[in-house]
């Protein structure tokens, strides 16, 4: 039996969870610095708990623990996230264009900052991380169907901030 | 149009017709934007050796302990129980029972055995069974306290009022004298009141006051209390009186004051003058502060 307090098994779990865990908790906070402290504290607490986590519940316990550090210093800050884009693919543009993509892009960031804290979640967690609706659920804990409401309205707030409906 | 279709389509679920049907309204080019543009968002960098090398750091300690610990391990728990016993010999009548209270003015975190979440407002107490937690969450109510339940067995909120039972779910209870209400925030509670049980969605809150049963609709995502704010809708103003009383380290005295009016609106639980406005200004109220003490009077009062 596979034992979380085994490095191999332990670093195994590092690697496949940390960095969605890291942009999880920065789409609610805003805040990459806390982010980083949330998920070490996480990661600490699986360490502490390793002899009672099963490996295949690693995961679940992971969220938890890092969404209740979301919720102590849920209070203290204002969420302004920050997201950087992948120029690459048009950067070949003309320049007019590039300005409407780089408005674009502010009113995006605004009208994402603006949304309800688990809309922006689901919606990035998808958008970004290319997580299924299903994996999302997981991770809040509530049903596919909640997340499917999340990003059915997420769009829609979205698409009316943008076109200034 | 199918429920929730801006989902499917961005998921690929729409059947050919409906992302045919789709295609054609005037909105579907904003869409195919947003749907394009946030493609290309990315997080901020993550230093995953860096972070990983400082969580080592911080549990290389942990683990040495951890071994060390081992052969004690029955000793402790013996050693444990002695030390709760004598504990509970002086504070409780029940030994394994844990308790957080919280003074006027002032709230306090905690996270039960199995990660579930409570928030205590001011003036209010929990009581649990720590050691039993795994085999049922159990936790007494004096007060007002919002809930983040992890999934698991039934957690129950006992309350001198009433009863509130759910499986894993947000909700908040307020359990004060003759004013007991339920809160739900998301999934389904079950409520016991006067031996009847309903189940509440989220979205909904159901009140008694002396008794008196009223449903309304909840609009936020959490209780308005958690930001420092207490908001009320057509209460009788005693109970609000009761908050501010609960929030401020004051004593309200009335004089021409009918407690009975039924007061909508909201005041801020860290600033008293503004607080006093939002209750005097809307009642048609005045208000003399001295000390710690605040009188209300009715404007005409000579």
């Amino acid at each position: 039996m596979e034992n979380v307090c085994e490095d191999e098994v332990y670093s195994t779990i590092y690697n496949a969870n940390s960095k969605t865990l890291f942009n999880y908790i920065y789409y609610k906070f805003g805040n990459a610095e806390k982010a980083n402290d949330a998920i070490q504290d996480a990661f600490v607490k699986l360490w502490e708990n390793c002899q009672k986590v099963a490996p295949e519940k690693a995961k679940s316990f992971l969220y938890t623990v890092a969404n209740n550090t979301y919720l102590n210093v849920l209070k203290a800050e204002k969420v302004r996230l920050k997201y950087a884009t992948n120029q690459k693919e048009v950067s070949h543009e003309s320049p007019e264009f590039l300005m409407e993509e780089k408005e674009y892009q502010q009113k995006l960031e605004d009208a994402l900052n603006a949304l309800p804290e688990n809309q922006r979640t689901t919606f990035l967690l998808n958008r970004i991380d290319g997580k299924k609706y299903a994996e999302i659920a997981e991770m809040e804990g509530v049903s596919i169907k909640a997340i499917e409401k999340r990003m059915h309205l997420a769009l829609k707030e979205l698409r009316s901030k943008i076109d200034g409906i | 149009m199918e429920e929730n279709y801006l989902a499917k389509w961005l998921s690929n679920e729409l059947s050919p017709e409906e992302l045919k049907a789709f295609e054609q309204t005037e909105e579907y080019q904003s869409y195919a934007k947003l749907k394009a543009v946030s493609s290309r968002l990315q997080a901020p960098e993550f230093d995953m050796e860096g972070t990983f090398a400082q969580i080592k750091a911080k549990t290389a300690s942990d683990s040495t302990k951890v071994i060390a610990l081992k052969p004690y391990k029955s000793f402790l728990r013996i050693a444990a129980a002695i030390a709760l016993l004598m504990v509970g010999a002086f504070a409780y009548l029940n030994f394994s029972n844990e308790s957080v209270a919280t003074e006027i003015a002032e709230t306090a975190q905690l996270t039960l055995p199995d990660a579930s979440e409570v928030v205590l407002n001011a003036d209010s107490k929990v009581i649990y069974d720590e050691k039993d937690w795994d085999l049922q969450r159990n936790i007494i109510l004096e007060g007002e306290a919002f809930f983040k339940v992890a999934k698991g067995k039934t957690f129950t909120v006992s309350t001198a009022l009433g009863k509130v039972q759910v499986l894993g779910t947000q909700f908040n209870v307020e359990a004060r004298k003759d004013f007991f209400e339920v809160s739900c925030y998301e999934g389904l509670v079950s409520v016991t009141f006067n031996n009847t049980t309903q189940k509440l969605p989220a979205g909904a809150s159901l009140l008694f006051i002396r008794g008196k049963r009223m449903e309304r609709a909840v609009s936020n995502l959490e209780p308005s209390w958690l930001n420092r704010e207490s908001s009320f809708e057509r209460v009788p103003l005693q109970f609000v009186i009761n908050e501010l009383e609960r929030q401020f380290k004051i004593d309200v005295s009335l004089k021409n004051v009918d407690t009975e009016v039924l007061f909508t609106g909201s005041f801020n639980n860290t600033d008293l003058e503004t607080a006093l406005k939002s209750i005097s200004t809307p009642s048609k109220l005045k208000f003399k502060v001295s000390g710690d003490n605040v009188l209300f009077y009715a404007e005409d009062t000579p």
